[in-house]
């Protein structure tokens, strides 16, 4: 019987600071983007691998690993092994982002430094979610997804750190064919299957949603695995064959979840369309917008198409999907450690009423805005486009660091 | 001899309230059953809208609360059982009509 019991949800203080940080990270992003010409843009430039860790390591990361602290007892039906592990993983991730990010643009020399915080960092997150999973006896195909995604980011970390060191002049490889698989690793491997398991968890719960089979996630989860593999295989012995395989399969995968949450849609019946069913409509439609994309990159080979379709993955389908869900785990968790000891005793809120509704609103609003206009501008080359979009982006990520800090100091 | 009645004992739990829906979980059909005798011991046959409830133990907690407060109440036993599986049919037509099914 799934029974999360109060000790296993974490103190919110513990959880906070990765929220809080991930926010600013996500607003450090978009301002990041001024730095781009549209022009001239390949997935290589300094200034895009400086962005994607921003966004990657400080945003995504920081905030599903906050998540984590509370989703891991949700999913796993366990408590933590050794929760109180999240107060060193913050400072590790933020500090060693920084470095990174810094190293890309400033001096490679800060590379190795952050790289290895950066290891730290994630080794401590890998280490105690696998100890926790270890508890687990029975394993659903939900608990599986956490430990195949747990895996893939310890190996593409360890890639990571070799491209660093790599960039930094201290060790001799082949840079770009260890790209390919550090991002298949940590961007295919862990977010994506991440995504895919913690959303067949959260999507019925928060929609009501029943009866729907979860063959196509079976599917999905054994094809993006595959996929990675054979990816992280064609890098190494460069089989372009192999390659093509893991990226179509990739493709596939992701659009065969995408059926699997449409069932799931369509079982839901909570019906309402608030700022986290807005959220996540949005963050579907990028997915789709970006497999598009992809798919034509690789029959065609023109590198704007890779370039817009990451960026419809990055900032519209990841960015959504985990402002969306921030929308209801801040306000889950402070009405859990603030208001569940008044229940029976005096009036308490309810979890909607402790939204900002103005200031959400405006995030949806602008930041959606921002996702197309980028999107078009990376397409199309243009630099007017592109500062448009990323003006629009900086107002919607200051409505989103704004939401963020007023759920976290709600108080009736 | 029963000291309450069925729905006595829904009318004393239909103050607990899911915070995430806003609906009691009298009306959303999570209250299978519940049954006292004349000693005063209850026992609770409740379900939850989904298994990864995070608030599992807590709403268990809250309807032991709800029914402690009766009089004379001296022990109540609270089950969460996941046969048969909730459905929205469960629900009162108001908190239907609330969620927009049709």
């Amino acid at each position: 019987m799934n029974a999360i019991s109060q000790e296993f949800a974490p103190p919110f203080k513990l959880i906070a600071p990765f929220f809080i940080l991930g926010s600013l990270f996500y607003l450090l992003s978009t301002l990041l983007l001024f730095a781009f010409d549209a022009s001239d843009l390949f997935y290589t430039d300094s200034h895009v691998i400086s962005f994607v860790h921003i966004f990657l390591l400080g945003f995504v990361m920081m905030t599903i690993f906050g998540a984590m602290a509370q989703l891991v007892p949700v999913v796993l039906e366990v408590g933590h092994f050794a929760v109180e592990l999240f107060y060193a993983i913050w400072p590790l991730l933020l500090t060693g982002t920084l470095l990174m990010a810094g190293g890309f643009i400033l001096s490679p020399k800060l590379l190795p430094y952050g790289g290895l915080i950066v290891l730290i960092s994630l080794m401590i997150f890998v280490g105690e979610t696998l100890l926790t999973i270890k508890r687990v006896k029975e394993f659903t195909v939900v608990m599986s997804s956490v430990l195949i995604a747990n895996t893939f980011l310890f190996f593409g970390i360890i890639f990571g750190l070799v491209m660093a060191l790599g960039y930094a002049g201290q060790m001799s490889v082949d840079i770009y064919s260890l790209l390919r698989a550090h991002a298949y690793l940590v961007i295919g491997g862990y977010v994506s299957i991440t995504i895919m398991g913690l959303s067949v968890i959260l999507l019925p719960m928060f929609g009501l949603s029943h009866g729907f089979s979860l063959t196509s996630l079976y599917c999905a989860l054994y094809m993006m695995s595959f996929a990675v593999i054979f990816v992280v295989i064609a890098s190494l012995f460069d089989l372009d064959f192999l390659l093509y395989i893991g990226c179509v399969l990739s493709i596939l995968s992701q659009m065969i979840y995408f059926y699997q949450v449409y069932t799931i849609y369509k079982t839901r019946v909570r019906k309402e369309n608030d700022i986290y069913a807005k959220s996540l409509i949005f963050a579907y439609l990028s997915l789709v917008g970006a497999l598009f994309l992809e798919s034509l990159f690789i029959l065609m080979s023109y590198e704007p198409f890779l370039i817009s379709g990451a960026w419809l993955l990055f900032f519209g389908f990841f960015g959504f999907m985990i402002t969306g869900h921030i929308y209801k785990i801040i306000p889950f968790l402070v009405w859990f450690e603030r208001f569940s000891p008044l229940v029976g005793k005096e009036k308490v809120p309810m979890l909607a009423d402790m939204l900002p509704k103005r200031s959400s609103e405006a995030q949806f609003l602008f930041s959606s805005i921002g996702v197309f206009l980028v999107a078009f501008a990376l397409l199309s080359q243009n630099n007017i486009a592109l500062s448009a979009g990323a003006s629009f982006l900086v107002v919607g990520a200051l409505a989103f660091v704004r939401s963020v800090l007023y759920m976290i100091n709600f108080k009736k | 001899m029963a000291m309450y009645s069925k729905e006595e004992l829904f009318l004393a739990i239909s103050t607990v309230i899911d915070p995430e829906v806003g609906f009691n979980l009298v009306e959303m059909g999570l209250i299978y059953d519940a049954v006292s005798d004349d000693e005063g011991s209850v026992k609770v046959t409740m379900t939850l809208s989904t298994k990864a409830c995070p608030m599992h133990q807590m709403i268990q907690q809250w309807v032991k609360e709800a029914v402690e407060k009766m009089a004379n109440i001296k022990e109540v036993e609270v089950e969460v059982v996941w046969e048969p599986v909730w459905n929205i049919t469960m629900a009162d037509e108001h908190v239907k009509n609330a969620l927009g099914v049709s």
